[in-house]
């Protein structure tokens, strides 16, 4: 046993760089954060603590309804994201039109954010393609209607794009959480005892399920109450929401204002908690309920309804995205389109042909940064899960709880609330406007998504195969990366598609922390959306769409072409 | 000649069982019966050098006279058959078996012995073959070539085949028995079934003393 | 013989220091060779993003000089970035080269001491500015220049309206506010702090103040509440009758170019005079939109570009300020299908070849000539932008 230690101490140290990987930049942003929101920034030169940023920031004009539209748009987006989710499973799971969800999951997920974001709004818009589709005919309309359809003062339009967004998420980290419950049992012992198929999800499964993904839950929360990129493309204006505020403060001219940004980030982060306590409590409360409708025998249940919702939802989740990267699409080569023409009135290849041009540069650093910021990521994750193991057969016994919850801590904590306070604390190190410290900010995110991707799989690993291999061959690095990593090709390369699509939509990260030297095609993309020609911006759209999507593809293609004649690798 | 000497496994300061003595020759195979959670897979594991670290071994086991304790499991060259075959799915029958063929050997004899291996074992042309085509009877009996490719000094048998139907059952236990026999290593087998257990030494380790029980 | 020494010095000093002029910039051009220059400056425009590129590519080929066009939404986080670094003590090294800038701005950095400079008299293409028709290449929004910044080009607030909408455009602001009676929710305009949006409302405020010289002074001489109350009882009126009821604003003039497009709104607003032309060149804009300004002028001033204090490659920022400054690269920049950004130099000062050249420049179907562009009216003290913009964030953001 002597001989092994080696390896083993080796592997110990993956734990120890991940977290300090995390630990260190979340703590000196927030720490840096939250000085400032109590008035001390030396280098401005307001060196004592006081509340004046914050009776500035609650005095701010429009402050109430910049809340509100917050507080509507991200708290009303990730409780409708999980009531759909749950909905969804409940009503379709495994049923013929899962399949049409289960095939459109990984590209669904693929899609950046900002890009969905710009085609909902081509086609939502007063004067967008659904509107285009029925004026004038049914409509009347030869001029788009004056509604307020998007950036709407409420952030309803900012919630749904983020409904529509996050709940493919939910759904892929439910089918983690579902891996490991007795669905097949559970369904034919209640249906057996004489409740509805619903009921039995409802009333046995979703309970057992909530626990699993109350962690994602509190993520899709985190980040839609402090999103910025989204919510400067469909979200309100006057006064915008909090994020998008605490954003400009942070970049406004005048620096006082860095503190009011301060304590706005702050105030971003207390509400995320708050929300977070009000989950929990929700959660109490609802198991409250649960277990006495649990217990009373109740099997009377109408299905009708709850049906044909699921069923829409899933027509409308894959169909809005279909059509919106379709207006895309068309818009990317427009010459001529004017309102209510249905088709452009003139086409041209040429957007395409210069946006090509220009977006190579911004290509190449998203794709060298992604793919840098994935395989580090995917490399420290295998190896905390190898020292994961190497734990559990010592015997030793890891506190998993406690580690979920720090792989998750890039997560629930806003991106805005401390990447602020890390890029003050880097430019006084001089150490900002460096590339490895932008694929330092991206691998802050991208570990999650990959150890939330490849862990459970890696873990349900048959340990045995390892054990047999090695009383085969007398090597384990051999058997390692021949029978082991490669029985693992397929959610090794799915996380390292998920890792980088992660790294392809950063967007507060790589300007923060890239100074702004290095254009991404999101930072390109998010920028132009804000007003610039709608052709060109479908052409960064679409190309910042296709980037993450190609390496989904091929993470799904490898594997499957690598291990053509193999059938217990397929599927 | 595989050599146990009164060996215990302690999990909490608790031995799994009594100390446990046993000689079994080249070409032998012995059996151990008990019920299951009495600890004979744990067993296994020792003597194969996986034991996890939660347990402690006591006493000492030697292969051809030598221990073997100090070796971590991939030096000790003990083959081990679980009730699962096990075959990497990622790779085809002849990749399968030419994993375990020792290193040093050239590739056209690495060729011929899998093409001979595959015969003798009445599967002739199967080299191509990926392992999700085959039938259970087939994948145990590539599953038992692979671990004979690999030249072990022993072999252990982890209920090997308590996952096959009777007919299959039959068919196998002869196979493998004959091979092991042929092959001339000493081999353990432990089962819960006192109809897998070949002829020859059978120790209980729920009531043992280090007796045979036959 | 007193006078005779004294002549001979002041002669000698005037070679030497021509002397001097033309080895610096051969020494500048020399120390410029292989530095990169990071250019902040806008980057919500495609053309101005091409136009950017080709000059980078054009010093790269002339000078070595490489520039990277770093992208900003506003150019007053940079100003905010070089502050913060300055206040981290980073004296040197600092992360950007060259910005564009003007206005409110330029006044902050100037005050803070965040220039390089003064550096344009070294540059040969200053030479050519016209600092005699166009008193904002030396007057920055009423803040003096000082060669502290190098002009780059000249803006006019100039509205767009689709005249296959409707024909008749408004000639001031009373009359957009019965144009907007007559169509209501088809105008709008951005919301400050947007400076499109501020210029809209100082544009307004100039037309509607009682005492115009007020705003040429600094706000704190003045009684803003006085002088600004005729804006905000135009501006009151004016938000129930706009787009969206005055409840969602855009963020700048290219959003507002796109809802014209659609039809959403009538009238949009450009800072260059060219821009209608340029959006129908492009296929951005219907042939029906057409260029008007108000009767009394609109607000004119000059856009430039600056050195930080701390910037790496000075002298490759300068290299690039410079040709960006050449006749050759102003003419470029003026052809409407390009930019079509107008001129900073005095077209008289140039060499009969590029003077033609500048002649012969087509004049889009959608621009004004100069005479139908009327008389510029120059921007109101610096001081007024955050009052005003303050102001109306204390109304409009509720």
């Amino acid at each position: 046993m002597r001989i092994r230690l080696t390896l083993p101490n080796r592997l110990s140290l993956f734990p120890i760089v991940t977290s300090t990987c995390f630990l260190s930049a979340i703590l000196i942003g927030l720490f840096s954060t939250w000085t400032q929101a109590f008035g001390y920034m030396p280098s401005i030169g307001s060196n004592h603590f006081s509340l004046e940023p914050w009776t500035r920031l609650f005095t701010h004009p429009g402050f109430v309804n910049s809340l509100k539209a917050t507080l509507v748009s991200g708290i009303g987006a990730t409780l409708l994201s999980l009531s759909i989710t749950f909905l969804l499973f409940a009503v379709s799971y495994q049923t013929r039109f899962w399949r049409i969800l289960d095939q459109t999951l990984a590209p669904l997920l693929a899609i950046p954010h900002a890009a969905f974001a710009i085609g909902f709004m081509f086609l939502v818009s007063p004067s967008g393609w659904i509107m285009r589709l029925f004026s004038p005919g049914v409509t009347g309309f030869d001029i788009p209607p004056d509604w307020n359809i998007t950036g709407d003062a409420w952030g309803i339009s900012l919630m749904l794009v983020l409904v529509l967004k996050e709940v493919p998420f939910l759904v892929l980290m439910s089918l983690g959480g579902l891996g490991r419950l007795d669905v097949r049992g559970s369904l034919a012992v209640g249906r057996s005892l004489g409740y509805h198929r619903v009921l039995v999800w409802v009333k046995i499964i979703l309970p057992q399920l909530y626990p699993r993904i109350r962690l994602s839950l509190f993520a899709i929360l985190a980040y839609s109450l402090s999103v910025v990129d989204i919510a400067q493309i469909i979200g309100p204006t006057v006064p915008p929401t909090l994020a998008v505020q605490v954003f400009r403060w942070f970049n406004d001219p005048d620096l006082v204002s860095r503190l009011l940004g301060a304590s706005g980030a702050t105030l971003i982060l207390l509400l995320v908690v708050i929300a977070i306590a009000i989950l929990y409590l929700l959660e109490l409360i609802v198991q409250c309920f649960l277990k006495r409708q649990v217990t009373s025998g109740n099997r009377h249940f109408c299905v009708l309804f709850p049906n044909l919702l699921s069923k829409l939802f899933i027509i409308a989740m894959v169909g809005i995205s279909l059509t919106a990267i379709t207006v895309l699409l068309i818009w990317s080569f427009t010459w001529r389109w004017r309102f209510p023409d249905l088709f452009p009135g003139s086409w041209s290849l040429r957007f395409w042909s210069k946006g090509l041009m220009q977006v190579q540069d911004p290509i190449w650093n998203t794709v060298k940064t992604g793919i840098t910021a994935s395989l580090l990521g995917v490399f420290l994750v295998i190896g905390c899960l190898e020292n994961e193991l190497r734990l559990k057969r010592a015997g030793i016994h890891t506190n998993t709880p406690t580690m979920l919850w720090l792989t998750y801590l890039p997560l629930l904590i806003p991106q805005i609330a401390f990447l602020f306070g890390v890029q003050v604390t880097l430019a006084a190190f001089r150490l900002d406007g460096h590339w490895p410290s932008l694929v330092w900010s991206h691998l802050l995110f991208v570990i999650p998504y990959v150890f939330l991707s490849l862990g459970p799989i890696y873990r349900s690993y048959d340990q045995r195969m390892t054990d047999v291999a090695l009383t085969l061959c007398g090597s384990p690095w051999r058997v390692f990366y021949r029978i082991k990593l490669l029985i693992l090709l397929k959610p090794i390369l799915f996380a390292f598609a998920i890792g980088f699509s992660v790294s392809v939509a950063q967007y507060l990260p790589t300007l923060f922390m890239g100074a702004g030297r290095f254009d991404t095609i999101t930072t390109e993309a998010v920028n132009l959306a804000s007003g610039s020609d709608r052709r060109i911006v479908a052409v960064y759209a679409l190309c910042q769409l296709l980037t993450p999507l190609l390496i989904f593809l091929s993470a799904l293609l490898i594997p499957r072409f690598v291990f053509r004649n193999r059938r217990e690798m397929q599927g | 000649m595989l050599k146990l000497q009164a060996v215990q496994i302690i999990q909490n300061g608790e031995p799994l069982f009594h100390p446990l003595s046993i000689d079994i020759k080249a070409g032998e195979i012995a059996s151990i019966m008990g019920t299951s959670g009495c600890g004979k897979s744990t067993l296994l594991s020792a003597i194969s050098g996986n034991l996890a670290d939660v347990f402690s071994l006591e006493g000492d086991i030697q292969l051809n006279d030598q221990s073997v304790l100090p070796l971590p499991m991939e030096k000790r060259r003990i083959g081990i058959l679980f009730q699962d075959d096990l075959l990497f799915p990622h790779m085809s029958i002849a990749e399968n078996l030419a994993f375990a063929l020792p290193q040093a050997l050239p590739k056209s004899e690495r060729q011929e012995k899998i093409v001979e291996a595959l015969k003798q074992a009445g599967l002739p042309g199967f080299e191509k073959r990926d392992p999700g085509t085959l039938s259970g009877g087939q994948r145990a009996r590539v599953s038992l070539l692979r671990s004979l490719l690999a030249e072990p000094r022993a072999l252990l048998l982890d209920e090997p085949f308590s996952k096959l139907d009777q007919e299959l059952k039959d068919q196998i236990r002869t196979f493998v028995f004959d091979t092991v026999r042929r092959m001339n290593i000493p081999a353990l087998l432990v089962s819960h079934d006192i109809r897998d257990c070949p002829e020859g030494q059978v120790i209980n380790l729920a009531n043992q003393e280090g007796q045979d029980v036959r | 013989m007193k006078r005779f020494f004294a002549i001979m010095i002041i002669i000698g000093a005037l070679i030497g220091s021509a002397a001097v002029q033309a080895d610096e910039w051969s020494d500048i051009k020399q120390t410029a060779r292989g530095q990169t220059v990071y250019f902040n400056a806008w980057g919500g425009s495609d053309s101005i993003n091409d136009y950017i590129r080709w000059s980078g590519n054009e010093v790269r080929k002339r000078y070595g000089v490489t520039v990277k066009h770093v992208k900003v939404t506003d150019i007053g986080d940079v100003v905010s970035r070089i502050l913060a670094e300055k206040s981290a003590g980073r004296n040197s090294g600092g992360s950007v080269d060259l910005m564009w800038i003007n206005g409110e701005n330029f006044r902050a950095m100037k005050q803070n001491k965040l220039l390089f400079g003064p550096f344009t008299q070294k540059l040969p293409s200053y030479r050519f500015v016209d600092t005699v028709n166009k008193p904002t290449v030396l007057f920055d929004f009423t803040t003096p220049v000082e060669h502290m910044e190098a002009p780059w080009g000249m803006a006019q607030l100039v509205f767009m309206i689709d005249t296959a909408r409707t024909t008749k455009h408004p000639t001031d602001m009373n009359d957009l506010l019965a144009f907007a009676r007559k169509y209501p929710g088809r105008i709008t305009y951005p919301a400050p702090p947007s400076f499109y949006g501020t210029t809209f409302v100082k544009q307004a405020l100039l037309e509607l103040a009682a005492d115009r010289q007020a705003l040429y002074r600094p706000v704190s001489q003045s009684d803003f509440d006085v002088v600004t109350a005729p804006l905000w009882k135009f501006l009151d009126a004016l938000h129930p009758l706009m787009w969206r009821k005055g409840k969602n604003f855009t963020n700048g003039a290219p959003q507002m170019k796109q809802l014209l497009n659609d039809g959403e709104i009538f009238i949009s607003l450009s800072f260059n005079p060219n821009d209608a032309s340029h959006a129908i060149a492009n296929g951005e804009l219907p042939e029906s939109v057409r260029t008007y300004v108000h009767r009394t002028g609109t607000i004119g001033n000059t856009h430039f570009v600056a050195i930080p204090f701390n910037s790496t490659g000075k002298e490759g920022a300068m290299v690039f300020a410079n040709f960006l400054m050449s006749p050759e690269a102003q003419l470029k920049k003026a052809v409407p299908s390009t930019w079509g950004d107008p001129t900073v130099l005095a077209v008289d000062k140039l060499n009969a070849q590029d003077r033609a050249a500048f002649d012969k420049l087509p004049l889009g179907v959608a621009t004004l000539s100069a005479s139908e562009l009327g008389r510029v009216i120059t921007e109101p003290d610096a001081s007024w932008v955050a009052a005003l913009e303050k102001a109306w964030l204390n109304r409009y953001q509720r």
